[in-house]
C-alpha cells in the first residue's frame, strides 16, 4: 500500500482553485518529485499535507491514517516533515541548539522539562560531521551563508527523521558543487526516507527523482520517470504555451 | 557544560553572596533597614517570573499584576483570619456580611494558604493562556488580552468590597506564624526567609531557561509556525510557562504582602503591571537574574528619589525606560554582554549575540536574500 494517498483534493483560496481535484500516491522509500509552471499549486500541496493549510475537499491518508483535518503538529509526530521555500532556521539559536530543537521524537512537554537544553547533543554532534559544519556548531544559525542555512535545514530535517519529508526548492541559491552533494545526500536518505520534493533545476531532478508528477493549474498533467515525462506533449505545450 | 550556563552560574554565586553577605551586612544586619530591602527582594520574583514569560517565550503579559494580586490576597485573607481570632473580619461587619463567606473558609489554614497563593494564579493564568493560545493569539495581542483581564479582575475586587476589602484592601493583619516561628518583618530571619525565596525562585527559573523546555520556548519565540512542524504542541508550552510564570508572581504577592502588611487592589493596577516590565527590562528581560536585579535597582532608586522627588519621580521613571528601550534594549544584561564582548576581543564583533534585533522585530530583511 502506498504511504501516502492523496485522493480528489480541492483548495479554494477565495474563488482561486490552487488545487483543483488532485490525486497521487506515494510509496515508500521513493524520491518523487513534483514539476509544473508557477502558479500551478506545487508548494500548496505540500502545504496541505503538513497541515499549513486545510484542504476545502479531498483526502490525504499518511500509513493508512486520514489526515487531513489534523493539526499540523500531530501530522509532524506522525511522521512528515517539511523543509521550506525560504530556509527557516532559527536565526537567534545556535546551530546546534537548531538541531536540538530538530530532534524532537519525543515532543511532550514533561520530557523537554526534564532534558537539558543540549541532551542531544552527541546525536547532533554526527550530523554536524555528516554536513562538515562541526566548526560552525556554536555559531548563531543568523550569522552562516545562504547555502550553510540551506545546509543546516536540512540536516535538520534528518536530525527529525520523518518518514516522508516535504522538500520546497533546496536547491535554490546553491552552487553546482552544492547541489551536488545535496544530490548525493537525498539519494542517501531515500533508503530510510520518502521524499516530496519540489524543485526546478531539472539536472538536479534527473539524478535524484524516481518518479515524476506534473502540476498544471492545481491537478496533475502527467506522471511517469523522467523519460516519460520529457517526451510528454501535454508538458511541452505547458511549458511552453501554444 | 555551556557558555551561557557558566556565566549564568557565576552571576547566581556572585548575586547570592551580595544578598546573603553584602547588603546584611552594608545595612549592620540592622532588621528595619534590611525590611526595606526584602520588599525589592519580594519584588524581584515578579520581575523573573515576567522574563520567563516575555525574554523567555515572546509573551509579554501585561496582566502580572493579577496574579501578584492573587497571591497578596491569599497571604493577607490568612493573616486576617487570625488577626480577626474567631470573630468575623472587621470589614464585613461594616459591609454587612452576616458570615463569612465561603471562599475564605480554607484560608484558615497556612498550608491551604501557600498552596493557593501558587495555584489559584498558576489556574487562572492557565485558563486564560489556553483561550488565547489555542486560537493562535500571538504578539501584542497576548498583551492587550492580559492587560483587559487585569483591568477587569481589579474592578471585580474593588466591587466586592464585603469579600475583598474593596479600595481599602486587607489591613490590621496579624504576624505569619511559621513553623512555630512568629515571623517579625523588621528581623533579619525575615530578611533571609525572603533573599531564600528569591534565590530558590532565580534557580528554578535559570533550570528552567537551560532545560529543553526553555530551548523550544525559544524556539517558539522566534518562529512558532516552524516549531510546529517539528511536532511540537506550541499552545501547550506557551501555557505553561504562563502558568509558572503567574505561579512565581503569586508567590512574590504572598511575600510582599507579609512585607507591607496589607493587600491593597492597586496591587493589581495597570500602573503596578507596567512598572514591572519597566524593572524586567531595565534588567534585561532574557535573563532571570538580570529581571530580579532590574526589580531591586529601580525600586532602590524609587527609595532614594522619591522621597527627594515625590511628584517627578514617576516622569523619571518613565524616561528611564524610554532611554533603555532606545539605547540598551536588552536591559543591563545586554549592556554588560556587549563590554565584556569588546573587552574580550573586539575584533569578532558580529559573531555574538549582542547584535540580534530586540523586541518584536523578526529578522524580515534578512529573509529577503533569496
Amino acid at each position: 500500500m502506498a504511504q501516502l494517498q492523496i485522493n480528489d483534493l480541492h483548495v479554494d483560496f477565495g474563488g482561486l482553485r490552487a488545487v483543483d481535484g488532485l490525486s497521487f500516491n506515494v510509496t515508500e522509500g521513493e524520491i518523487l518529485c513534483l514539476l509544473g509552471p508557477n502558479g500551478a499549486g506545487k508548494s500548496t500541496t505540500l502545504d496541505l499535507i503538513c497541515g499549513k493549510i486545510q484542504p476545502t475537499s479531498g483526502s490525504i491518508r499518511f500509513e493508512g491514517t486520514d489526515i487531513s483535518q489534523l493539526l499540523e503538529f500531530r501530522r509532524a509526530r506522525l511522521g512528515i516533515g517539511r523543509k521550506f521555500q525560504i530556509p527557516s532556521v532559527y536565526k537567534e539559536l545556535t546551530v546546534v541548539e537548531n538541531l536540538s530543537v530538530a530532534r524532537s521524537r519525543r515532543p511532550g512537554i514533561w520530557h523537554a522539562l526534564t532534558r537539558f537544553s543540549l541532551s542531544d547533543g552527541r546525536a547532533v554532534t554526527s550530523i554536524l560531521e555528516r554536513i562538515g559544519m562541526e566548526a560552525k556548531a556554536t555559531d548563531l544559525a543568523g550569522n552562516l551563508s545562504h547555502g550553510e542555512t540551506q545546509w543546516l535545514e536540512i540536516a535538520m530535517l534528518i536530525v527529525q527523521d520523518s518518514s516522508l519529508i516535504l522538500m520546497d526548492e533546496p536547491t535554490a541559491g546553491m552552487t553546482i558543487q552544492e547541489t551536488e552533494r545535496t544530490a548525493e545526500i537525498f539519494r542517501t536518505l531515500s533508503s530510510s526516507h520518502t521524499l516530496i520534493v519540489v524543485e526546478h533545476d531539472m539536472s538536479f531532478v534527473r539524478t535524484v527523482a524516481d518518479r515524476i508528477v506534473v502540476m498544471n493549474r492545481g491537478a496533475m498533467l502527467a506522471e511517469g520517470t523522467i523519460e516519460e515525462i520529457e517526451t510528454n506533449e501535454d508538458v511541452k505545450t505547458a511549458y511552453l504555451g501554444h | 557544560m555551556t557558555v551561557r550556563l557558566f556565566y549564568d552560574l557565576i552571576a547566581l554565586v556572585i548575586f547570592a553572596l551580595v544578598i546573603v553577605f553584602g547588603v546584611p551586612a552594608l545595612m549592620g544586619f540592622d532588621g528595619f533597614e534590611l525590611n526595606t530591602f526584602a520588599r525589592y527582594l519580594a519584588l524581584g520574583i515578579v520581575s523573573l517570573a515576567l522574563a520567563l514569560s516575555w525574554g523567555g517565550a515572546g509573551l509579554l503579559n501585561l496582566g502580572q499584576a493579577a496574579t501578584f494580586g492573587m497571591g497578596s490576597y491569599a497571604m493577607a485573607m490568612h493573616l486576617k483570619l487570625k488577626a480577626s481570632g474567631g470573630t468575623l473580619p472587621d470589614f464585613m461587619g461594616w459591609n454587612n456580611v452576616p458570615e463569612l463567606p465561603l471562599i475564605w473558609v480554607p484560608f484558615h489554614s497556612l498550608g491551604v494558604t501557600l498552596l493557593a497563593g501558587l495555584l489559584v494564579p498558576a489556574f487562572v493564568g492557565g485558563l486564560i493562556a489556553t483561550f488565547m493560545f489555542r486560537a493562535r493569539i500571538a504578539g501584542v495581542f497576548v498583551a492587550i488580552i492580559s492587560l483587559a483581564f487585569l483591568v477587569a479582575f481589579q474592578l471585580v475586587v474593588i466591587e466586592q468590597q464585603g469579600i475583598t476589602g474593596g479600595q481599602n484592601g486587607l489591613t490590621g493583619l496579624a504576624p505569619l506564624t511559621l513553623f512555630g516561628w512568629s515571623v517579625d518583618t523588621y528581623s533579619v530571619g525575615f530578611y533571609y526567609l525572603v533573599a531564600g525565596c528569591l534565590m530558590l525562585a532565580i534557580t528554578l527559573g535559570l533550570y528552567l531557561t537551560h532545560s529543553k523546555f526553555g530551548l523550544i520556548l525559544r524556539a517558539i519565540r522566534e518562529d512558532a509556525d516552524r516549531t510546529r512542524f517539528f511536532g511540537y504542541d506550541v499552545a501547550s508550552y506557551q501555557t505553561v510557562i504562563f502558568c509558572i510564570s503567574a505561579a512565581l508572581a503569586g508567590w512574590s504577592g504572598m511575600l510582599y504582602t507579609l512585607v507591607l502588611q496589607f493587600a491593597s487592589p492597586t496591587y493589581m493596577s495597570v500602573s503596578f503591571s507596567l512598572a514591572i516590565v519597566i524593572w524586567c527590562a531595565v534588567g534585561g528581560r532574557d535573563s532571570v537574574i538580570a529581571a530580579a536585579i532590574g526589580a531591586i535597582l529601580v525600586n532602590l532608586l524609587e527609595g532614594r528619589l522619591s522621597d527627594v522627588f515625590a511628584e517627578g519621580w514617576s516622569l523619571m521613571l518613565g524616561v528611564i525606560f524610554v532611554l533603555v528601550v532606545m539605547f540598551i534594549p536588552r536591559g543591563l544584561h545586554g549592556l554588560i554582554g556587549d563590554l565584556w564582548h569588546v573587552l574580550s576581543n573586539g575584533s569578532r564583533k558580529e559573531g555574538h549575540p549582542s547584535n540580534k534585533s530586540d523586541m518584536q522585530s523578526k529578522p524580515v530583511e534578512t529573509r529577503q536574500e533569496n
